[in-house]
Parts: C-alpha cells; structure tokens; sequence
C-alpha cells in the first residue's frame, strides 16, 4: 500500500503553510479580538464591590462556571473551520488542492481543534488574571476597599488545577478517573460535533448542528422508551423506566451509561466527518 | 489521458445527464469541449476532475480514477474554473502559497506569462478586474505545468488582445505530455488552438474529430451567393454573402469556421 496517498510530512507542511499563510490576519484578528472580549467579558462576571458576607469567595467553583462559559468561544472558532466549504466555488478549489482528504482533515484539526485549544487555554489564564487585577483595583481605588493583603484571597488567583476542585474538594477522587475523562470527552465530543460542521452543512451550519443535535438527543431517548416499554411492561407514557443502583466502585449504573456514550461517541464523530469529507462532491 | 467507460451521471432529483457515456482523449492535444447550454460540458469536467462521482461506469484519467481525488493526481490537474473567489491576498502571497503543492511548477514560466499578461506580483486579487483575476488563474494554471489542464469558459471576461495573448500563451506553453481541454461557448476565441473538437448535446458525444480529419473531409468557404454551388453541407448567411461548408474534394484545404461547424452539427446537417 502506497502511504504516501495518505500522508505525507511535506505536503502536510505545505498544507498547514498554505493555511497560515492565507489566514494568519484572520487567526491574529480572532486572537486579539478573543483576548479583548475574553478580558472584558472575564471582568464583568468577577465581582466589583465587596459585600459584607465575609463567606463569599470568587474561588474555583466560581472560575469553572466562567471557563464553561468561555468554552463557548472556543467551539465557535472550532466550528468555523473547513470554512472553504461554504460555497461552491470555494469547495471546488479545496477539494481539487493537492493534499489528501487525511491531510486536510487533519490541518483543519490541529488548527482549529489543537492550536485553538491551547491559545484558548493561554488566553484564559491571562484574561483570568488581568481581570482579577483589574477587578482587585477597582474595589481598591473606586470603592475604598480591601487595601490589606486580605484582597488577593477575595478573587481568588487562577489555576487550571482549580477546574479539577469542587466544593474544595477534588473532582476526580478516589481514582474516579473514569467520571474524569467522561467529561473531557463530553467536551470533546461537542468540539468535534462543531468541527465537522461546515462538512455536513454548506449554510445556516450551526443551526442545523443544532437542531441535528436534539433530534440525536431525541432518538436516544426515544430509543430508551422503547427499550423500556419492551422491559417494563408497565412504562406509561414517555418515560424511561429503569432501576438505579450503585456499583461496588461507587458509581451508579446510569453514570456509567452517559460516560460510556461520551466515550464512544468522539469514536464515531471524527471518523464521520472525514469520510463525509471524502465523499464530499461538488 | 481519459479514458471514460459507459459513465451514468445524475444530478439529485434530475433526470440523467449522462447515460452509457464514453470517450477516449489521449495526451498532448488540446481539445475543445462545445456544447449549448445545459449539454453536460461543465458535469463532464467535474467528473474528469473529480469533483463529483459517476453513477457508474468507470473513468480514468493518467491511471487515477478522479474521484479517488489521490493527491498525487491532484499534483497533476489543474482546473480553471468558470467562477471564482480568491482571499483578499496579493499574487506573490497566493503563488507562495499554492505553488508548493504542485511538483512541477515553474516560476519563471509563470513571471514571463505575467509580463505578458502585464500582470503585478504586489496586486491584491480582490482589487484585480475579472479578466485580469482570469489571466492570473490562467497564468497560474499554465506553470503548475500540470499533465491535465482543465479550462472552463477560459476567454469569459478577457478583452480582445487578451483573448489572442492567451491563445498564443497557450499554444507555446504546452507540451506533448499535456492534456488541455476547453470547455466554451466562445468558439471563435479557441478556433485557431484546438486540435480536437469533442461536440456534446443532452450528455451524448454528438461529434468528434482532430482538425486535420476536418480539413481533409470538409471545405470551408465565403461565396457571394448559393448559386451554382454544389454539395453545400451547411451554409449561412453574412454580410458578404454565404459561409458554406462543403466536402473537401482533396485539392486545398481550408481554415476551419468553427462557429459555422458547430452550428452545422448542432443543426445536424454533418
């Protein structure tokens, strides 16, 4: 088998050169304008006047609310990618570019899905901190607030470990790494659902995901319903009949089902898309 | 090469465009595809291209099968499209750009057609007219130096010297190992290149012939009137009196009249 029809390093270097070079005002304006719009939108969730609830904190639970939030940002640029199938000029050009459709899947990812990710990742720590500083000052100057030291532990400073705390108490305990990486994958799965967006949809892309979405949603717990009439006779209406009970590890059975579907579900996403991609016709 | 063998195409929900279709082209020529509106000219060059899949039959192009879109093939077609959009870039980004992906392409060739198509590398592509985004692409297209070049309606928006310069551009440029096939309506623009003339209606191939074939067969003329003339397979009136086409009787040979061949076969009287 010839795998140079599959990959190949240099064109796969050209591919990724050609992108940058058509893009790079497009990707630094994104970045700029992520920073900008990250700092500000960061600022206005943090707090801005202390109040005299000596309880409060803007602590990790408060943080891993924003970073949801934000993650919103980041499936918005993952989902504009392949954004040379849009029209069919520009799908004609693509397809007839000499890379692979591996090769091309492939530079859309690591643009899109992994660089995105990790300037996302580093935008947010900085954003993240500006804005507690900013936020700091503000009640420090404007409100005649927090002049001690007893200021840095109202905002508290930011940490990615903080995303994996809870309640102060760690997320993925007790080697719970199974919950763990059920939601990294969730997170990916939607990532890659966007991602093959512009693959499956030339217009109106986000709309449709989003309602190809529900009606997935839709056919697994139709699926569900019907798996319960069929084992529980006395299932009325529109509901899903099951019996939970707990594991000897601790989980619950219905844990375990929804992890096991976000396990599985990147298996099915990033495959699909490429293969629709290879199949792509004008 | 291509090598088509009994293609079914269908667009969705459309009757067949082409049905039980076959053709045969072989390397180092340069053929020109007419056909009305609606023939299946440019279908024919999404399938040969591989933009899009037959239904069935089989299509070969230089041993790839198109639709495989196997990059290597990919390195060696080149399509010119109709339509087209650029990014807002200048020509030297885009050349910097693309001209990597294709092995054999020549940057010298490329700057000599730009001087002649008074073309600027600093140009931004948006700013650019339509004919002159169209010189560009051709200009590009020519130095890929790509085995198969696929022109479609290639003097569409080109002035008048620039409809010559891209025929003598074109014509000093290719080579034995090329395959270059144009698809237009604009006969007259690519009488004086082609070397092939492939005439498809309804998705069938209605006529095809090298121009030598047609100088030896039929003899293109002006006369002032039909009057005592013989065997006139077509004819149609000008200003100067009648173009007619008759058989070649072996003497002399002419220069062919494709507007007038064409409409000859469309009227089906060759």
């Amino acid at each position: 088998m010839n795998s140079n029809k599959f990959f190949s390093v240099s064109r796969f270097y050209q591919l990724l050169r050609n992108d940058i070079l058509l893009n790079y005002k497009k990707y630094l304006l994104t970045i700029a304008g992520a920073f900008i719009l990250g700092f500000i939108f960061i600022l206005m969730q943090m707090p801005d006047y202390m109040y005299n609830d000596t309880t409060f904190k803007y602590d990790s639970s408060s943080y891993r609310n924003l970073f949801s939030m934000c993650l919103v940002g980041l499936g918005a640029f993952v989902g504009s990618g392949f954004s040379e199938l849009s029209s069919k000029i520009k799908t004609s050009n693509y397809l007839l570019m000499p890379a692979s459709t591996f090769e091309k899947f492939l530079s859309q990812f690591a643009i899109r899905a992994l660089a995105g990710s990790v300037i996302f990742l580093v935008i947010f720590w900085i954003d993240a901190h500006l804005a507690r500083i900013a936020a700091l000052r503000h009640m420090e100057y404007s409100n005649g607030q927090l002049a001690g030291p007893e200021k840095y532990s109202y905002i508290e400073k930011f940490h990615y470990s903080m995303l994996l705390i809870k309640n102060n108490y760690p997320i993925v305990k007790n080697w719970r790494l199974f919950e763990g990486i059920g939601v990294i994958l969730i997170i990916f799965s939607s990532g890659m659902f966007l991602f093959s967006v512009k693959i499956f949809f030339r217009k109106l892309g986000l709309i449709k995901t989003g309602i190809a979405l529900v009606a997935a949603i839709f056919l697994i717990v139709f699926l569900m319903v019907s798996v319960s009439y069929l084992f529980y006779p006395e299932t009325k209406g529109f509901n899903v009949a099951n019996i939970g009970y707990f594991l000897s590890n601790g989980y619950i059975n219905e844990e375990i089902f929804l992890y096991s579907i976000a396990y599985l579900a990147p298996l099915f996403l990033l495959p699909l898309g490429y293969f629709k991609l290879k199949e792509k016709q004008l | 090469m291509i090598n088509i063998q009994n293609v079914s195409f269908h667009y969705k929900k459309k009757s067949p465009l082409f049905n039980d279709f076959s053709l045969e082209i072989e390397s180092g020529r340069i053929v020109g595809l007419l056909g009305k509106n609606g023939a299946g000219k440019s279908t024919l060059l999404h399938l040969i291209s591989g933009l899009i899949q037959p239904k069935s039959g089989k299509i070969k192009v230089n041993g790839f099968v198109p639709f495989d879109r196997n990059p290597n093939y990919l390195a060696d077609i080149y399509m010119v499209p109709e339509e087209f959009a650029f990014p807002s870039i200048s020509i030297s980004t885009y050349v910097k750009a693309f001209s990597p992906l294709y092995p054999n392409f020549d940057h010298h060739k490329m700057y000599d057609i730009f001087n002649e198509f008074e073309l600027q590398p600093t140009s931004n592509l948006n700013k650019l007219s339509h004919g002159q985004r169209k010189k560009f692409l051709i200009a590009f297209a020519l130095s890929t130096n790509c085995k198969m070049l696929v022109f479609d309606e290639p003097t569409n928006g080109l002035d008048i010297p620039s409809k010559s310069q891209f025929r003598k551009i074109l014509v000093s440029s290719v080579t034995e190992e090329q395959l270059v096939i144009i698809s237009t309506h604009q006969v007259k623009d690519i009488d004086t290149v082609i070397d092939k003339v492939v005439v498809i209606e309804n998705g069938s191939i209605i006529y095809q012939e090298n121009i030598e074939e047609i100088t030896q067969k039929l003899y293109f003329d002006l006369v002032p009137s039909l009057t005592g003339v013989e065997n006139v397979l077509y004819h149609e009136q000008c200003p100067l009196g009648q173009k007619i086409i008759v058989p070649a009787t072996g003497d002399n040979e002419s220069s062919i009249d494709l507007e007038l061949l064409f409409n000859a076969i469309i009227n089906k009287t060759i």
